[in-house]
């Protein structure tokens, strides 16, 4: 079954614009000029139910808009989209009772209160049945582990606490789709791990279609399947983060414990990042070359004591990949 | 799944408005001991006037009601939170984007919330406004009229309600909400009767002020309840929710045109 259906969407805002200093100012006051500008350019992409989708692109790249647009906020320009099988911009409403939402940056627990007053209000706005309710919450309460907080006014939990209650709130009426953006965004590696495999958990019991943004790689690893990565308000990348992770990955992290201080090294494609003795630590760029040649290389002058192939972490190959966007910008 | 009607919803939502402001009690003493002040102020004010005029009643109050209606209108502006701040806050950091994904009204939550609010604190401001008008200028001659004051009240807080979300809506076409809030409190504060009575007024500012929605918010609900004009409760009435149902209209329609906006520009 199909969750999200986007065809040729696009965005375009207008944008005052406005020439420095005062006599801009005023200018732009009684004759504002606008521009054109394209943040979303007519992207396709289906998701399916039950998919975990990490969507990524710089800051800028129309990602907030694009959610915008799928949970209903903004109206496209031009183009189609489907949510749960709702037009999320023409049927806002009746979408609103089958997704949940979880903005890392933004609360929606009532601040003075204790999270179960929240939780209690969930499920009048969401017009949730008794039964169901509790018997919800209280499965959510222990599998997210809330029992000591849930009678303690929301701002005295810590970020970990209260971020594990805004998920369990937004879990409360069961989406089937659940938007997170940024949902791991100033936690600890603890708190974010543990949240990583709630989330794992709730998209492999009940099926819900997980449609995340982060700048957090681990976020991107740990929880997402597949990964949309946009550009410009363009799609650059489509597919499994397995297959994003190799078409990326152009160097290798090598390292080795040699028998002796191996001297002067000097291979094709390969990089001394550390050394200290007979330790070092080899990037290999795989475009270059190929780890076999240079193992072999190695073998015949050298003898190995040990040895680690590494792929670089997932930090690296995002990175990589969003510098890979700018270096083709400055060709262009 | 739907058992809950929904105005269950926002009874909820009130309620836990409420349960939540209770957090604030502390702070709205001290803001209402802000009463002492204005109440002590106005009684030597009011004092030397009636010496001076030499006369028990001015336009048909007494000193005593003049001071208790000072009484009701200041708890009641000193009740209102301000919607401007609130909205504005929510427009500009763009909360107000994530407002509109659950499945409740923007419009039906802010009032309710708003209600509730208003509820709790002017019931402290009353209390506290009382004690002290007692202590310096004894007990108001309990009369039916100060029966009507709740349903006046409320009446009153729910068209200041309107004009307060008009003026805190206009966020999203200005940067900058709180000068016309500015304006409007200062409106409040003369035509709208809370310094004192418009009978005072001179008979033009006095016309204008009966053809503007201004009166109703806090003349109407602390002159009644001071004991004047009873044959003309019905009548306020109707025209307090007159007044509350057009400009309710008014409200909806600019909402519906920001979110229409928000829709299209993204706010």
């Amino acid at each position: 079954m199909r969750s999200i259906q986007v065809e040729q969407l696009e965005k375009v805002f207008q944008v005052k614009k406005k020439q420095a200093g005062l006599t801009g100012s005023l200018k732009a006051l009684f004759k504002p000029q606008f521009t054109d500008k394209a943040a979303v350019e007519g992207i396709t992409f289906s998701v399916e139910q039950g998919e975990t989708v990490a969507f990524l692109g710089p800051n800028g790249a129309g990602k907030s808009t694009t959610i915008k647009m799928l949970t209903g906020i903004l109206h496209p320009s031009s183009g189609t989209a489907e949510v749960l099988g709702c037009c999320p911009w023409t049927e806002r409403s009746k979408l609103a009772y089958r997704i949940g939402s979880v903005f890392g940056q933004k609360s929606q627990l009532w601040y003075h209160l204790p999270p179960l007053d929240t939780f209690e209000l969930m499920s009048r706005i969401y017009e949730l049945r008794r039964n169901d309710y509790t018997e919800r919450r209280d499965s959510l309460i222990e599998r997210f582990e809330l029992g000591p907080y849930l009678h303690t006014p929301v701002r005295k939990l810590s970020l970990g606490e209260r971020m594990r209650c805004e998920i369990a709130a937004s879990l409360l009426h069961r989406p089937q789709a659940l938007f997170l953006d940024e949902p791991t965004i100033g936690l600890d590696a603890v708190v974010k791990q543990r949240i990583r495999e709630l989330i794992v958990e709730m998209n492999r019991e009940e099926g819900t279609t997980i449609f995340l943004t982060s700048h957090d790689a681990g976020d991107v690893e740990k929880l997402c399947d597949r990964a949309i990565v946009i550009n410009h308000g363009g799609i650059v990348f489509d597919g499994q983060v397995e297959f994003m992770k190799q078409q990326f990955l152009t160097h290798k992290t090598v390292q080795l414990v040699l028998e002796n201080d191996p001297g002067q090294l000097s291979l094709d494609g390969v990089a001394v990042l550390t050394r200290s003795g007979s330790r070092l630590t080899l990037s290999v760029d795989t475009g270059h070359t190929t780890i076999e040649s240079v193992m072999s290389a190695l073998m015949s002058s050298h003898r190995i004591v040990d040895m680690t192939v590494q792929d670089p972490p997932m930090e690296d190959i995002i990175s990589r990949m969003y510098g890979t966007f700018r270096a083709k910008e400055a060709v262009m | 799944m739907i058992s809950f009607s929904k105005p269950a919803k926002y009874i909820f939502i009130g309620k836990i408005t409420l349960r939540s402001q209770l957090a604030y009690v502390v702070d709205f003493v001290i803001r209402s001991l802000f009463l002492l002040l204005i109440l002590y102020i106005f009684m030597q004010l009011w004092q030397t006037t009636f010496a001076g005029e030499g006369t028990t009643a001015i336009n048909g109050y007494t000193f005593k009601q003049m001071m208790w209606y000072l009484v009701f209108t200041e708890s009641m502006v000193l009740a209102t939170p301000s919607l401007c701040t609130r909205i504005e806050e929510e427009v500009k950091s763009g909360d107000v984007a994530f407002k509109l994904i659950r499945p409740v009204s923007f419009l039906a939550f802010h009032y309710v919330e708003y209600m509730s609010e208003v509820a709790i604190r002017f019931v402290i401001n009353l209390l506290l406004g009382s004690t002290i008008a007692f202590l310096m200028v004894g007990s108001l001659p309990v009369g039916a009229g100060l029966a009507w004051l709740p349903l006046m009240a409320f009446g009153g807080f729910t068209v200041n309600f309107m004009l307060g979300m008009l003026v805190a809506l206009s966020a999203f076409w200005v940067e900058e909400t709180r000068g016309l809030e500015f304006v409007y409190n200062k409106i409040l504060f003369t035509v709208g009767g809370m310094l004192m009575p418009l009978e005072l007024f001179p008979d033009k500012l006095q016309q204008i002020g009966h053809w503007l929605p201004f009166q109703t918010i806090v003349y109407f609900p602390a002159r009644t309840a001071v004991g004047m004009h009873h044959g003309e409760i019905a009548g306020m009435l109707a025209v307090q929710w007159l007044w509350a149902a057009l400009i309710g209209l008014v409200v909806w329609f600019a909402y519906r045109k920001g979110v229409r906006k928000l829709n299209v520009n993204g706010g």
